[in-house]
């Protein structure tokens, strides 16, 4: 807490020059008598901060006068055998939201600057990690005392932001910047507080709460959400990043899909099947399985040229063999739909076995 | 594959593969079956069959998903708009479309526009359906589409290998 008493200086001869932070004195005032009340976690906390008894505290806090942060009437009470640092500290808290750039200082007071609405812990725990946003932008300007009057112009932001999401109650605004910020919030320890009420929206930083901002934002996490569920579809896709490089994947791989259908319907079409269809009887009971029963009546008429059937003949035999086949498989079907049989096995060519081969092979994939 | 929207253990599965499956192999024996008649194997008899084959692909698929999806829908109803202009029209008409979204399409052209084109229409272009739907709906689409069409190659591949040995 070294730069503490620099700090406070510096914040202490800034705060009269902020009268427009009397309106949030008072409800801040008011937030941390309600937080007080609050069980002891959170004055343990606030006293740790002060480095301080509770009782004490508790004094302290009571007994700044109505009128906004002057130190000499707060050091005229003489809170004895309280520093000057806290003494100063205290008064910029009450009249002031300017805070040192202090890490945990910052932290803890940014907590209490939060009207907690006693919201339970993901608020809370927003609350820190939004604060600790405000500190990594505040840390980026040097991080010297003498930074404080930068550091305490955009903290000077939080309480007119926190005054106006005061106002709004989006519930499923604050937990989805409560998730949104829970990655940040691994050091914050997350206070318990009362439930109120109504329900507090902290923004994250730079992003305003009116309406139509956090429709917005509810669309375009819409929108992330779906990107990423094609992410995971397009193959190769999760590692690229960048929303636009994502879509033109994405493009190229409907293009090769739609490309892959055309060239396959080429095929079909080229196909020259010697046929000898017996289809009618099998269309006529519809079902799922059926597709395993038509693959046999229409692959055993179908020839290859290289494969050497001659004549007529033998699709006769073919047919008279698969209605024998249709039994046995029907049958089969009765029991599970899951044919994963062994006989992909068969490797012979010969006109029946191939007619089986092929029927189980479909019924395989399918 | 995992099927999709299994419905009863009794019934063997009444997947999309299965039904498109069953419902191309319909569309393709009907195909052959007007082969037969005409035995010429001219380019131009070749190419007008290929056509009639991709369409029966993209119907027989798009009626085994169902009039669930927009792509469907849209593909659906491109058949009945082809057929009507042959003889009656009797589609009904999706007077509900929602128009008002058109002011979200371009809401994300700035983080989509590379190279000039925008990427949101090429996508449009590409999913069925896809020209009156906001980015978020589109993106939805275009997944099951995806899916869709992966599923539809499979299939084809199957076939066209059964019958081509």
């Amino acid at each position: 807490m070294e730069p503490n008493p620099g700090t406070l200086a510096g914040s202490i001869s800034i705060r009269p020059d902020q009268e427009e932070t009397g309106f949030e004195s008072l409800q801040f005032r008011e937030e941390i008598q309600r937080l007080i009340a609050v069980p002891p976690e959170n004055a343990s906390s606030f006293t740790a901060l002060l480095e301080l008894p509770a009782t004490q505290a508790m004094e302290l806090l009571h007994s700044p006068p109505s009128e906004e942060g002057d130190p000499a009437p707060l050091s005229g009470d003489s809170l004895h055998g309280i520093s000057d640092d806290h003494i100063s500290y205290i008064s910029s808290f009450n009249g002031n939201p300017t805070f040192p750039s202090n890490k945990a200082l910052v932290e803890r007071a940014a907590k209490f600057s939060v009207f907690a609405s006693g919201e339970n812990s993901p608020e809370t725990s927003s609350v820190p990690s939004n604060s600790s946003a405000n500190l990594e932008k505040v840390k980026s300007e040097p991080a010297e005392t003498d930074s404080n009057p930068n550091s305490s112009q955009p903290l000077v932001s939080d309480p007119t932001v926190e005054s106006k999401t005061q106002r709004s109650a989006k519930r499923k605004e604050r937990e989805k910047k409560g998730k949104g910020c829970t990655k940040k919030s691994k050091n914050e320890t997350s206070q318990d507080a009362q439930k109120l009420p109504y329900v507090h929206v902290r923004a994250r930083r730079g992003q305003a709460t009116d309406s139509h901002s956090l429709a917005e934002r509810a669309r375009r996490e819409k929108i992330n959400a779906r990107m990423k569920l094609l992410q995971e579809l397009v193959p190769g896709c999760t590692k690229i990043s960048g929303t636009a490089l994502v879509l033109d994947e994405i493009i190229n791989h409907v293009q090769s899909l739609q490309r892959q259908v055309e060239f396959l319907s080429m095929r079909l079409a080229a196909v020259n099947p010697r046929v000898d269809y017996n289809l009618e009887g099998l269309f006529a009971t519809e079902s799922g399985s059926l597709v395993d029963s038509n693959f046999p009546s229409m692959v055993a008429p179908l020839v290859c040229p290289e494969i050497p059937f001659n004549g007529s003949r033998q699709d006769y035999q073919q047919q008279w063999h698969f209605d024998a086949l249709q039994q046995p498989l029907w049958g089969r079907e009765e029991d599970s739909h899951t044919f994963i049989t062994p006989d992909n096995s068969l490797l012979s060519y010969d006109s029946a076995n191939s007619a089986s081969l092929h029927s189980n092979q479909l019924k395989m994939e399918l | 594959m995992n099927p999709k929207r299994f419905s009863s253990s009794t019934r063997p599965s009444t997947t999309v593969k299965s039904r498109f499956a069953c419902g191309f192999l319909r569309a393709l024996w009907r195909i052959n079956r007007q082969r037969r008649t005409s035995t010429s194997a001219s380019s131009r008899e070749i190419c007008r069959r290929y056509l009639r084959v991709k369409v029966a692909a993209d119907v027989s698929m798009a009626s085994a998903v169902g009039s669930r999806r927009a792509w469907s829908r849209a593909i659906l109803l491109r058949k009945l708009r082809n057929q009507g202009q042959n003889g009656t029209v009797r589609v009904r008409r999706m007077s509900n479309i929602p128009r008002m979204r058109k002011r979200n399409i371009c809401g994300n052209k700035c983080t989509e526009e590379v190279a000039g084109t925008c990427q949101a229409e090429q996508l449009r272009k590409l999913v069925p359906g896809g020209e009156e739907m906001d980015m978020c709906n589109l993106l939805g689409e275009t997944a099951h589409y995806i899916e869709c069409l992966t599923t539809q190659v499979n299939v084809m591949r199957r076939i066209a290998e059964i019958l081509s040995t």
